[in-house]
Order: C-alpha cells, then sequence, then structure tokens
C-alpha cells in the first residue's frame, strides 16, 4: 500500500475516538447517524477550518459501514451539478443495500458555505430539494453557518457545533506523531507550533512536518517561521501585523506567508504609512522602501515574477524602520485613492469635457488646457471679461460657471 | 472656417498662418520651405522641443501651405496625451488616410499631425512605426514632442528631426509688443520683461497672460498687473502642497495630492512636473534648498516612470519633503 506522503493523510482519524477534541460534537453526530428514526433528515457540521468535521464524517461512514458520496467546494455545484452527482446516490440508496456489504450511502456535502451565487446558480435550493426526496442521510460541513444564502438549509438540519480543539490535546497529538516519525522535538517547539496553530489540527500537523520531516529534530529555535503563520490571513491582519513587527525578519517571514493580493497590499500600506510613523524622519525613510518596492512591483509587470522576492524585502525594510515607536492605530481600511476617485467624478468629468473644447479651439492636449489655458480663463471671468471667450470655446453656461467656481489650480 | 478668423483667444488669433510670420526659426523655416516648393520630397517630420516654441504652429503652417483653404479636410489632427490608446491612433489613421485617398493637387498624400507623441509608451510606438509604414503611400506624419529622446529610435530614423530652442527673450518681447499694438493696449516695457521673465521661453503662455493682464485696466497693461496676473494663474494647490510638505504636515499635504488628482484629474507625473517648475517660483527657500529639493522630484520623477502605483511614488516624494523642510530644533 502506497504511504501517504502528506502527514495529515497518513495519520487521519480512521475511528471516531481517534478524533482528537471536540466530545459533545462527537456524541451528537453519532447519535444522530445512529438513529434511524431520526427527525431531521439532514445534519449541519459547522465550525472552525481543521477541527475534524470531515475526518468524523468518514470515520463515522467507516465505523458504520456507509459509503459516504461527497461534494465538496472544488465541485461546481449548480442545480445540474448536484442533481447529477447527488440524484442518484440517494434515489438509489436501496438496491445498493442489498447489492454490497454497505448499509448505504450518505451524501456529504462539504463547504456549503462556499457556494457561490453566480457559478452555483440554484445550488441552495437544490440541496434543499434533495433533502427532501432524499432516502439518505445528508451530512453538511460549514465553516461560517451565519450567512444568509444557509438559513433555508439550517432549517431543515440537526446542528452541530465544532470548536477549536484545545492545545494540550494538539501537543499530545503533535507527540505521538513525532513518536511514530522518530523525531526529536523539544517540548517548547511543539507548544509553540500548537498555540500557533489556533486550535487548528490540520495546520498544525502540516507545521510540523514542514519543520521536521528531513532534519528529524525540532528546537524551538526551528519554530521562528511560524511567527507569521496563519491561515486565511486577511488584508487587516496582514496589515496590523506588518505595522508592529519587531524585526526585519518579522517582516519577511510575514510577507513571506501571507497570501493577500500585492498591489491591494503596497496599495494599503502606502495609505496607512503615515498614521505608523508619525516621526518625519521615519515616515520618509519608510515610504523610500516602499516606493522602492514599487518600483520593484513595476519591474515585475506581468512576468518577471522572481523580481517578487526584492519587492517584498523592500515592504519589509519599510516596516523594519523602527519597531520601538509602534503604536496601536486604527487602520484607513477602503483604498484612498478610491474613495477620492469616487467622490470627485462629477467634477473631473466636467473639467475634462471643459478642456477637451479648450483642447480643439487651440490645438493643445486636455492636459495643457488644463494647466496653460484654464488660469487664465478663470481670470477673465472673473472678472467679466470672457463673454466672447465662453461663446468662442462654445462652452455651456453651466461649463463657464464650474470654471468660476471651481477651486483655483 | 469662419471661427478661425474670429478667434477671440489670443494664441488662437495671432497664431502665424504662414511659415514667413512665424517667430524667431529662421533655419528651421528655410528648410520646411525647400519642401514646401516639391511637396513630394517632404519625409515624415519629428518636431522636438519646449512647449510653447511653435511646433504645432509650424506644423499647422505646413498643412495650410500644402492644402491651402481646404487644409482641415486633408490634416488629421491627434494629441497622444488624449488618445486612450494605440488602437484608437491606428483606428482614426486608418479612416482618414482611406476617406482622404483622392490627392490634392501635386500633394499626393494627406496629413497626420500627432502632438505630444512622446507620451506614447514603447509598445504604443513600435505600433505607431507600423501604422507609419503601411500608409507612407497616402499619409505624410508631423510627430510633435517634448523630448526626442522619448521617441524610439526606428521612428526617429524614418523622420527629419527638427529641433525646436528657446524662444529669443528679444524676439518674444517683439512679437507681444505687436500684439498689444493690434489690439490697442499700452504694454510697458516692464511689464513685458516681466511676462517674458513668467513664460520661461514658453510663447504660449506669454500672450494668454498678456491677454489676461489686458483685462484688469482697459488699454494698459503694466508691470503691476501683470505681477497680479502671475500670482493669480500660477498653481497655488501645487505651491499650497509643497508648503504643506515642508512644514512638516505630511498628512494635509497629501490630501492636497489626491485634490489634485481628483478633482483636477492630474496624473502623477503632471503633479511632479508641476512641482519642479513651482519649486523654483517659490519665495522663502535659499537656492540651495532649491537644488537640494529639485534633486528629491527628479529622483522620484524617475522612480515614477519605474514604479507601479503613481500615488505611492507622490506620497513617498512628499515625505521626503516633510522631512527636508521639517522645522529646525526637532529631532533629527
Amino acid at each position: 500500500m502506497r504511504e501517504d506522503l502528506l502527514w495529515v493523510e497518513k495519520y487521519r482519524p480512521k475511528r471516531i475516538m481517534d478524533i482528537v477534541g471536540n466530545e459533545e460534537a462527537k456524541t451528537a453526530f453519532v447519535n444522530w447517524f445512529k438513529n434511524a428514526h431520526r427527525t431531521k433528515k439532514a445534519v449541519l457540521l459547522y465550525g472552525p477550518p481543521g477541527v475534524g468535521k470531515t475526518t468524523l464524517v468518514n470515520a463515522a461512514a467507516n465505523e458504520f459501514s456507509f459509503r459516504v458520496i461527497e461534494m465538496n467546494a472544488s465541485d461546481t455545484r449548480s442545480e445540474k451539478a448536484i442533481t447529477r452527482v447527488a440524484g442518484p446516490a440517494v434515489a438509489f440508496a436501496a438496491l445498493d443495500t442489498f447489492s454490497t456489504e454497505s448499509k448505504g450511502n450518505v451524501l456529504f456535502m462539504d463547504e456549503v458555505d462556499g457556494i457561490a451565487g453566480n457559478e452555483d446558480r440554484g445550488g441552495v435550493s437544490t440541496i434543499l430539494r434533495i433533502i427532501e426526496d432524499s432516502r439518505v442521510p445528508v451530512i453538511m460541513a460549514a465553516n461560517d453557518p451565519d450567512i444568509e444564502k444557509l438559513r433555508p438549509l439550517k432549517k431543515v438540519s440537526a446542528l452541530i457545533r465544532f470548536y477549536q480543539v484545545r492545545i494540550p490535546m494538539i501537543i499530545s497529538l503533535l507527540q505521538e506523531i513525532c513518536h511514530r516519525e522518530g523525531i526529536k522535538a523539544e517540548f517548547e517547539a511543539l507548544e509553540r507550533i500548537a498555540e500557533n496553530s489556533r486550535g487548528d489540527v490540520r495546520s498544525a500537523i502540516n507545521d510540523l512536518q514542514s519543520l521536521g520531516e528531513t532534519t528529524k529534530t525540532l528546537t524551538l529555535q526551528d519554530t521562528v517561521a511560524l511567527s507569521a503563520r496563519n491561515r486565511d490571513v486577511s488584508m487587516d491582519e496582514t496589515l496590523r501585523r506588518f505595522f508592529s513587527v519587531k524585526s526585519l525578519q518579522d517582516a519577511s517571514m510575514l510577507l513571506s506567508y501571507s497570501n493577500v493580493d500585492y498591489d491591494d497590499l503596497l496599495m494599503s500600506i502606502g495609505d496607512n504609512l503615515p498614521l505608523r510613523f508619525t516621526n518625519p524622519e521615519d515616515l520618509a525613510a519608510a515610504y523610500n522602501f516602499v516606493s522602492r518596492a514599487d518600483m520593484y512591483r513595476g519591474r515585475i509587470g506581468v512576468e518577471n515574477w522572481h523580481l517578487l522576492r526584492y519587492f517584498f524585502n523592500s515592504l519589509a525594510e519599510a516596516a523594519a524602520v523602527s519597531p520601538e515607536s509602534y503604536q496601536p492605530f486604527t487602520l484607513i481600511s477602503p483604498p484612498i485613492r478610491v474613495i477620492t476617485l469616487f467622490w470627485t467624478k462629477g467634477k473631473r468629468t466636467a473639467l475634462d469635457s471643459i478642456c477637451a473644447k479648450i483642447g480643439q479651439r487651440c490645438h493643445v492636449s486636455r492636459a495643457t488646457a488644463k494647466t496653460d489655458f484654464l488660469p487664465f480663463i478663470k481670470i477673465l471671468l472673473a472678472r467679466n471679461k470672457a463673454d466672447d471667450v465662453v461663446s468662442w470655446l462654445e462652452l455651456l453656461p453651466e461649463e463657464a460657471e464650474f470654471i468660476s467656481k471651481m477651486n483655483r489650480l | 472656417m469662419a471661427a478661425e478668423d474670429e478667434a477671440v483667444m489670443w494664441v488662437e488669433k495671432y497664431r502665424p498662418k504662414t511659415l514667413d510670420e512665424v517667430v524667431d526659426l529662421k533655419d528651421i523655416v528655410e528648410s520646411l520651405k525647400a519642401f514646401m516648393r516639391n511637396p513630394k520630397t517632404m519625409p515624415h517630420l519629428l518636431l522636438a522641443g519646449i512647449p510653447g516654441t511653435g511646433k504645432t504652429t509650424v506644423a499647422l503652417c505646413i498643412a495650410r501651405e500644402l492644402f491651402g483653404q481646404n487644409w482641415r479636410t486633408f490634416t488629421l489632427e491627434l494629441n497622444a496625451s488624449d488618445e486612450r490608446g494605440i488602437d484608437t491612433v491606428r483606428d482614426r489613421v486608418k479612416d482618414f488616410s482611406r476617406y482622404s485617398r483622392s490627392a490634392f493637387g501635386n500633394v499626393p498624400y494627406a496629413l497626420i499631425v500627432l502632438d505630444e507623441s512622446d507620451q506614447m509608451t514603447g509598445p504604443a510606438q513600435t505600433a505607431l512605426r507600423r501604422i507609419m509604414e503601411t500608409s507612407s503611400r497616402t499619409s505624410r506624419f508631423i510627430l510633435i514632442c517634448n523630448q526626442s529622446g522619448k521617441i524610439i529610435e526606428p521612428i526617429q530614423s524614418r523622420c527629419a528631426i527638427f529641433r525646436f530652442s528657446k524662444l529669443d527673450r528679444r524676439a518674444m518681447i517683439d512679437h507681444l509688443c505687436c500684439i498689444a499694438k493690434k489690439e490697442n493696449v499700452k504694454l510697458a516695457p516692464e511689464a513685458a520683461e516681466r511676462i517674458v521673465d513668467y513664460a520661461e521661453g514658453d510663447l504660449r503662455h506669454a500672450i494668454n497672460a498678456l491677454q489676461t493682464a489686458a483685462a484688469y485696466k482697459e488699454g494698459v497693461v503694466d508691470e503691476k498687473t501683470v505681477a497680479l496676473v502671475v500670482g493669480e494663474a500660477s498653481p497655488a494647490q501645487v505651491q499650497l502642497m509643497i508648503r504643506k510638505a515642508l512644514n512638516g504636515d505630511f498628512i494635509d499635504a497629501r490630501k492636497q495630492m489626491y485634490d489634485l488628482i481628483g478633482t483636477f484629474g492630474f496624473s502623477g507625473s503632471e503633479i511632479v512636473r508641476q512641482m519642479q517648475r513651482e519649486l523654483f517660483k517659490m519665495s522663502g527657500l535659499t537656492p540651495e534648498q532649491k537644488a537640494d529639493l529639485a534633486d528629491v522630484v527628479g529622483e522620484y520623477d524617475y522612480r515614477l516612470t519605474q514604479g507601479a502605483n503613481s500615488d505611492i511614488q507622490l506620497s513617498a516624494l512628499l515625505a521626503q519633503f516633510a522631512k527636508i523642510g521639517k522645522p529646525k530644533g526637532e529631532t533629527t
């Protein structure tokens, strides 16, 4: 038998009792699963990632001899797709019972909160219909049960909540794996990994594998790289960490592990930099690095991605300009440029059409019209000497008024 | 077209109609007139030089000399900084050369004047080169730019290049006096000097200033009115932005910057160019300080061309100003 390369697969529990943590949820699920006269045909397992929802479903099916028909977020879940996969599974459940040793099918829809609005059109209502028609148990799992789309599903399902797995339980699991893999690990190192995982067993095991597999020894020192590791680091969180780093190394780690959009990140850092560095010397130094990062971004263009490390390096240098001066501050979150352009769009459009008229008449670009003609026309208007100019340029009365009222350039 | 004769803006009203009227460009005019005598020999032209020195005027004069009254029919005027991209240019050129194929008299081509062509990106210029080649039987191009260095070699090598240098001070003053006389305005000699100082070799700027000054007092332009006009027409917002930055007030300076971007629709490079121009006009700075600041502006002007996000570069530039200009006595 092929040995699984990924430890999360290799050590995935096959029995319910081997799953760490969430005892209540496990009991509730087993009770629902074993009860042939269950009041609700469907169950929704919800909670943070990596705590054992999928594992529990597979372990239970294994123990009670059911076959799992699974659909997860990587499948498209439009009405058609769901009906194609799930339809036969739920309809022919009875036949299957006689033909194999299996007691029947269960339909498992993982990550139902990931059903996207457009591509998976009709997805939720199709699932509802399947639950209604189904003769087999329907199990669903989600991270965030509070989203509006899932409300109809929650109504028809039993709800079972999962929590983050407690740190000591993760540590003992990691110890067990180290023992089996022959890794000598400092307790503090495992503690660090467990804490950093925030109760996510899957990511803790992944971290252990990435740090310890090749070296076979694991010290606290080796876990430094973890400081910035976190799944699903959102932009705000990335920024908050970015601005509060303690060292250049911290910053580099954070950036190399973050998976936010580079251009958004660059823009947000630029927006927030003056809130972070209030001393002009620091601000100038930090902006110098961000400016260099932007130049690398320019050189990267769409193809020179090997330059990305220099982009990150410059950004990291900006973050590390004066770690000791960090004071918490409120992030500016919508990009200043976007907001500015939104509020000024009307003015800009008006100005643009005025300048186009000037440009047409005077053989200059709109930009030149704006800088070299508009200020003079504004003065003429202010002195009531512009009537013939206005009519020659074919400016509308409201356009003339716009020029009069606009701020001086 | 009637509007041309009744032009109200003096820059248009007194724009030379023939090459002979053009101010202070004897050498260039002589070479061009040789082409006019036998239009078939005229190559593509590249006119390069600082603003307001007569490049567009010369191009329009050529159009008039080639096609006479109907010059507009046979001339396509495009401005690279206005056109969205090379595709628009290509389409318009294609349409135009098809439309005006019927040659005029002994001129076997139509004229395409592409102003501010140095605003085009490298790839766009490469595409332009193709267009020039494919339409060379039916069209002649006059490319106008500030810096010929920004035009790619293959295009330069296909053009006869004419360089327009800063206009002669005396010639500018004479021209202003001539316009004033025709407009029945008494232009004081010191006022003329003052306008020419202000315009820095840009005749268009000078004429606009003169016309505006003439609106202050009936029939008279003296030094004081010129000073008023210059003050009122100078880009106050840009100066304000610089002042705020130099006072160490970065956040306010940046607000000002976003006002320029949002309300006035300026691009990053336009703002930097204006900063450079205004910096030298600002009072309260020693020449050494101005030189230092200009050096910083130059550095960020370059970075702007390399970078991806102009807001970042402008903000970074203002931050450098805030550091340099921060009031003495603070911690260094």
